[in-house]
């Protein structure tokens, strides 16, 4: 069990110590005849380079970012491109297909995680920050469902508000991405649709964010 | 007859009982913060009106009446920055839960203004102005130089005279109703609400008013110079402005439902588009 | 100690996002929290074990950093300054809960200092059989006062000395308190 210069008592009294590097010959005298010890030691050295491993190990969801950015345009520190620039840019940057469908898919995700966050295992919701971005937000009444319960737990009275505005937005997407269907070239189509998309993504975002207690 | 009576009496006295309870328990607030140039002025209040004014010097006063003690205002500034929050008590309700605000500002703060039931409103001022509710009516005016934003799922939303503005409105199902706004962009975004401007289309500007179900009237002085696109997927578009035809257009032409053309230099770029609503552009 | 310290594609490089946030620029906010979200939401999830409240204090942390962008100059890394930032937040709640960011009963030597029983064969090795989510349960089960000294010691690599001004306790203090959520998070 120890050596004759120290007991196992004496050395895992000064473990912390030695945890830290400050290692004397006796220590390393013990340690070499005691299997105990020596375990202890490569448990606990195993246990602080494993937690190194812990950092940037999670992944926050999409809606921190969210909060933060709906918090920075309130507080006037994020500002708007300069009024001089030309609308083109400004439109390929603000309403580009590849641009705005994520994001009001990630708002619906957003939503999904914040629901599931409680109570449902992580695994469901990180299935559904992987369910395809492509998916048509129009049929994702499941989410819309959701929305409204959550709109008429916390404030009954604009239940139906939402209903009757999510269905109008949902006919939008629709009736929009009908008309792309028909002709994928059509810039004033996707226009519409992208018009559609922001619409629901807007409501989403007043629901969830600032139009509940 | 003289039970009914008394009835009647004992059921006024009771009225008048809780109405008397009920005003006991408002309140009323005045709250002041020393700002410097370009404030950052947020009110955040659930139920209820905000209405904001210039105010004189570098002051921001927050005048609050509270209806009952189910509410109370939080209030933090941090430098230039103040933040005003309603915050609401377990068991509030839209009429418990009310807070007035009047709020006056230096006339160049930045301002942002969230109620869901409202209204707000919002004039006379140089810096950005960003309005969201839900059912909330907004009517913001005699703005210049500035952005305006405002969202509602289907409170109305009137602006006027708004010179020089960087105008985004997006609103489900509110009317939206424009008068004398220009600017370099001015951008609407609807789905069943009626969307009306009545302006010069000025400053060069990107007007872009977009509706899914509902009509779009556009009316403009002829001297306007604007570069005209309209279109319905399924409803009609109607013109009696001047305009000169365009040859270049990236979607196939039906006459009824859509129109292109150009009138004086064609500074301003108009897109008006709606899936069934009516499209009317109109001379003034 | 960021996620990516590269620019993606065209994305802006740290040092050119830091300036172009000073100006106000939407992107280049993101372009900065996406560098550090990780390391800032496992820290914070790791000092709390509560996911809805790390999120919170993710948002807070960054939110007071953008705040104060304008005044970095630089002086550190950013990383850092954010990282401290973070740190404090999640110090500040945990006092605002009125959870001990030290243990408490800790704070006075006591006879349970020494081991009551010198280890035998029965204590199984490790022998490298922890695995990550073992050690993050282990993590969440300590107590508040032990979780923060040993996340801010091993997970985020500070030193006795920055820990002990942190959490306002002795360097003895900190390097005991390490020593025993170890010892706690041993399976």
């Amino acid at each position: 069990m120890g050596s004759e210069s120290m007991t196992c008592g004496e050395f895992q009294k000064i473990l912390p110590d030695i945890m830290e590097g400050q290692r004397k010959a006796e220590h390393a005298a013990h340690l070499q005849s005691c299997s105990a010890c020596s375990g202890l030691v490569s448990d606990l050295s195993l246990i602080s380079q494993q937690a190194r491993l812990l950092q940037a190990s999670e992944e926050p969801s999409p809606r921190v970012w969210n909060q933060i950015e709906i918090a920075l345009r309130q507080e006037g520190l994020i500002r708007q491109p300069g009024r001089d620039r030309s609308l083109v840019p400004a439109f390929s940057r603000r309403w580009s297909l590849a641009w705005l469908l994520p994001v009001a898919a990630i708002l619906v995700i957003a939503f999904g995680v914040t629901v599931y966050k409680g109570g449902r295992s992580q695994q469901i919701a990180s299935n559904r920050v992987a369910a395809p971005v492509a998916m048509s937000l129009a049929a994702n009444s499941n989410d819309d469902q959701q929305l409204l319960e959550v709109v008429g737990s916390r404030t009954p009275s604009m239940r139906t508000s939402y209903a009757d505005n999510l269905q109008n937005v949902n006919a939008y997407i629709r009736d929009a991405e009908q008309t792309v269907q028909n002709d994928p070239n059509d810039e004033e189509a996707q226009r519409s649709l992208m018009a559609a998309y922001e619409q629901k993504a807007m409501v989403y975002e007043m629901a969830l964010d600032r139009s509940l207690p | 007859m003289k039970s009914r009576q008394r009835a009647a009496r004992v059921a006024l006295l009771t009225l008048m009982v809780s109405v008397a309870a009920f005003a006991a328990n408002e309140t009323r607030k005045e709250y002041r913060f020393t700002v410097g140039p370009q404030a950052s002025v947020s009110i955040n209040n659930q139920y209820g009106p905000i209405s904001v004014k210039p105010g004189a010097g570098n002051v921001v006063v927050v005048k609050v009446l509270l209806r009952s003690d189910k509410v109370e205002v939080d209030r933090n500034q941090n430098g230039n920055r103040v933040v005003i929050l309603s915050h609401l008590f377990a068991g509030a309700t839209a009429e418990t839960g009310r807070v007035d605000y009047e709020i006056l500002v230096p006339s160049d703060a930045n301002v942002t203004l969230h109620s869901t039931t409202g209204p707000m409103d919002a004039e006379k001022l140089q810096g950005d102005v960003s309005v969201e509710g839900a059912t909330a009516t907004v009517d913001v005016r005699d703005i210049s130089n500035a952005h305006v934003h405002v969202k509602t799922l289907n409170g109305p939303v009137t602006l006027t005279h708004i010179q020089d503005g960087h105008v985004e409105i997006t609103s489900v199902s509110g009317d939206v109703i424009m008068n004398e706004v220009s600017g370099p962009v001015v951008q609407v975004n609807s789905s069943s609400g009626k969307i009306r401007y009545e302006g010069d289309f000025g400053g060069g500007g990107e007007y872009s008013f977009t509706s899914h179900t509902g009509d779009i009237d556009a009316t403009a002085p002829t001297y306007a110079s604007i570069d005209v696109t309209a279109r319905s997927v399924k409803g009609q578009v109607d013109n009696d402005f001047p305009l000169l035809p365009k040859t270049h257009i990236t979607f196939p032409v039906d006459k009824a439902r859509s129109l292109v053309g150009t009138a004086g230099k064609a500074a301003s770029s108009v897109k008006l588009l709606s899936f069934s609503g009516k499209i009317h552009l109109k001379k003034r | 100690m960021t996620d990516a310290r590269k620019p993606q594609g065209d994305r802006l490089s740290e040092s050119e996002a830091i300036e172009r946030a000073k100006q106000g620029d939407a992107e280049a906010f993101q372009v900065l929290y996406d560098l550090h979200k990780r390391r800032v939401y496992s820290l914070c999830l790791r000092m709390t074990a509560n996911t809805a409240e790390a999120e919170d204090l993710t948002q807070e942390a960054f939110l007071q950093l953008f705040r104060k962008i304008g005044t970095f100059r630089g002086e550190s890394a950013f990383s850092t300054w954010l990282h401290r930032m973070a740190v404090n937040v999640v110090l500040m709640r945990l006092r605002k809960k009125s959870l001990p960011v030290v243990p408490l009963e800790e704070t006075v030597e006591t006879e349970d200092e020494a081991p009551k029983k010198e280890l035998g064969a029965q204590d199984a090795k490790l022998a490298g059989s922890i695995d990550r989510l073992e050690l993050q349960r282990a993590i969440e089960a300590l107590p508040p006062g032990y979780r923060s000294i040993f996340v801010l010691h091993d997970v985020e690599g500070y030193e006795h000395n920055e820990i002990a001004g942190m959490v306002g306790c002795s360097i003895g203090n900190s390097k005991s308190q390490l020593h025993k959520a170890r010892m706690k998070s041993k399976p």
